[in-house]
């Protein structure tokens, strides 16, 4: 058995003339709980499609639980639960007579009580028609159904999207859970809360192609600081500006200087040694800032 | 495959009794007046010598209005493949596209159905719903010739609802072969429409008119059989009008197996590189 629930290798997908992936590679192990963020059109939602086989890409090869999704696609999809980004369901029945319907295409293997504990903790009313319920109780029927055949690997996409955030909470402990049962969980978002809370391991993707991977605190860790210093009297900024790592933003009459750090502090510290330092401030960059690098990124390139 | 013929048929239900009942009480109120038509029957006869030749042409022979076939076949049969056909059409188009249109089969298709079944057990549905519609209409005949003079065997009742089944099937498949092929199922029931309407005016055209004869070879309705079917039930026709339906089906099945299911509008046609080809010309 390998040791990845996800293998994914150059994949390439494109649309007719639109090309859509550009050849990702990730790698996602068992039992883990993968972030994967991306801006919208970036190709979260393709890469998960095609896990599935609903498209299938023009290059590259995938593996989804050792199996290949165009050779044996419902053994795969025997396995996982899916919550789509843009969820969809028959507005004409009601909660039960869906989750009935969606058990009976898994072969009615379900097990009720689990079922019941899920309604229940989500506080789904399934007596209600789907088309009478707000977008956050759609997106809870949503979860139920990717979770209630427990299965080994959940592939959601934005799984919190339209919940208040008790129930967001109560997502994210469902989602503990399932991956104490030993499930692996490989969702996108736009929450970078979320993903710093319960992601293991991220990557980012962003026209395409996978720009990051690492952990949230590896990617913070990895990000620029933004540090302001106080001296006790008039310096000389230039040792600060020609140490390699940092850089001078800006100093005000040699008594106060911003400087921007990359990596850790250690060499700055030592640089700041020789200086009589009144005052220190450290601002870490948040993954949501991280995050957005890339997104300017992308933005500075098509400018 | 079960599982989801029994969903797609619970969803027709509306379909099956809707057209079902509409289709019984044009039957009984049809079948109740042909007494009053055939105790006058020489009158009509009178009225119906003057009634122009492209009367004849679309509505079948008038000359046996009065006789039991010849008012059912005048008075039902001879419209019902445009009438039911639209029905046809448009559950035949939506058979995948509805859900594919929607998003539901985004969702549909994450769970352990494979494609083939989940056609397999919408096609079925597909059947039994025009299937179960005939059999209203069928039912609708053989109750209310209880009260009637019209004596027509229920065996023979079915020839031309044979017919009629087999035109629906195949602008049924017809319709689900283009909702495979082309980017909405909106394009798909507007051509299967346009074809079924034009068949119709071709075939009836090609009575009056000798040079349509060929056009109206290649049209499908000139393969139905209304009064015919009474007359000289031509099994080649039937089985012709069953095979073209089955090619029409295998081709979308064949398509749905390989293609990528669409979410907003995703793997339309695929006429970038065309369209970019053209713009980069200009």
């Amino acid at each position: 058995m390998t040791d990845y629930a996800i293998e994914i290798q150059g994949l390439v997908k494109w649309y007719g003339s639109v090309q859509a992936l550009y050849g990702v590679d990730l790698n996602v192990r068992r039992g883990e709980i993968f972030g994967f963020l991306g801006p919208n059109g970036a190709g979260k939602t393709t890469t998960i499609r095609c896990l599935l086989d609903q498209i299938r890409p023009q290059e590259g090869k995938i593996r989804v639980l050792g199996i290949d999704p165009q050779i044996n696609p419902t053994a795969i999809q025997a396995r996982v639960g899916y919550l789509p980004g843009e969820l969809h369901l028959e507005e004409n029945l009601k909660v039960e007579q869906l989750l009935r319907y969606l058990g009976e295409l898994r072969g009615n293997k379900i097990d009720k009580d689990y079922l019941n504990q899920l309604v229940e903790r989500l506080e789904l009313d399934t007596s209600r028609k789907i088309k009478n319920l707000s977008s956050g109780n759609k997106q809870k029927v949503g979860v139920v159904q990717a979770l209630m055949h427990q299965p080994e690997l959940l592939l959601l996409d934005e799984p919190t999207s339209g919940l208040d955030p008790l129930m967001q909470q109560e997502v994210y402990r469902l989602l503990k859970e399932a991956q104490a049962r030993g499930a692996t969980i490989f969702f996108s978002s736009h929450i970078l809360s979320e993903v710093e809370a319960i992601a293991e391991r991220v990557a980012i993707i962003r026209k395409g192609v996978i720009v990051e991977e690492a952990t949230p605190s590896q990617l913070t860790r990895m990000s620029m600081r933004q540090v302001s210093v106080r001296f006790l009297e008039t310096i000389d900024p230039a040792p600060l500006a020609e140490t390699e790592g940092i850089d001078l933003l800006s100093q005000s009459n040699g008594i106060q200087a911003t400087l921007q750090v990359e990596g850790d502090m250690d060499t700055l510290i030592k640089t700041l040694a020789q200086f009589p330092v009144k005052d220190i401030e450290t601002v870490s960059h948040s993954l949501e800032e991280i995050f957005l690098k890339y997104y300017r990124a992308e933005d500075q390139e098509e400018v | 495959m079960f599982a989801e013929f029994k969903h797609a048929l619970r969803r027709s239900k509306g379909q099956i009794f809707g057209w079902g009942i509409a289709l019984f009480l044009l039957v009984v109120l049809l079948v109740s007046l042909y007494d009053s038509i055939a105790a006058e029957q020489e009158a009509f006869q009178e009225l119906l010598s003057v009634y122009p030749s492209e009367v004849s042409a679309f509505m079948g022979d008038m000359t046996s209005f009065g006789t039991p076939e010849g008012w059912v076949s005048i008075e039902f049969f001879s419209y019902m493949p445009v009438i039911l056909g639209i029905l046809g059409v448009t559950v035949g188009s939506g058979m995948l596209l509805n859900d594919e249109e929607s998003g539901i089969l985004d969702l549909v298709m994450a769970h352990p159905v494979n494609r083939t079944s989940l056609f397999m057990g919408r096609l079925l549905a597909f059947i039994t719903t025009i299937v179960s519609i005939l059999v209203i209409a069928w039912t609708g005949f053989i109750i209310s010739m209880t009260w009637s003079t019209m004596d027509i065997g229920w065996g023979e009742m079915w020839l031309p609802l044979l017919s009629l089944l087999a035109v629906l099937l195949l602008f049924g498949a017809l319709a689900l072969f283009l909702s495979m092929i082309l980017p909405s199922r909106r394009m798909a029931s507007m051509i299967t429409g346009l074809l079924l309407v034009s068949s119709f005016f071709i075939t009836g055209l090609a009575e009056l008119n000798d040079k349509l004869e060929t056009a109206a070879k290649l049209s499908p309705l000139n393969y139905y059989q209304a009064q015919e079917a009474f007359n000289d039930f031509n099994g080649t026709w039937f089985a012709g009008l069953l095979a073209s339906a089955l090619i029409f089906t295998l081709l979308a099945w064949w398509r749905f197996e390989r293609r990528d299911l669409r979410v907003a509008g995703e793997g339309g046609w695929r006429l970038g590189k065309l369209a970019e080809i053209l713009k980069t010309k200009k």
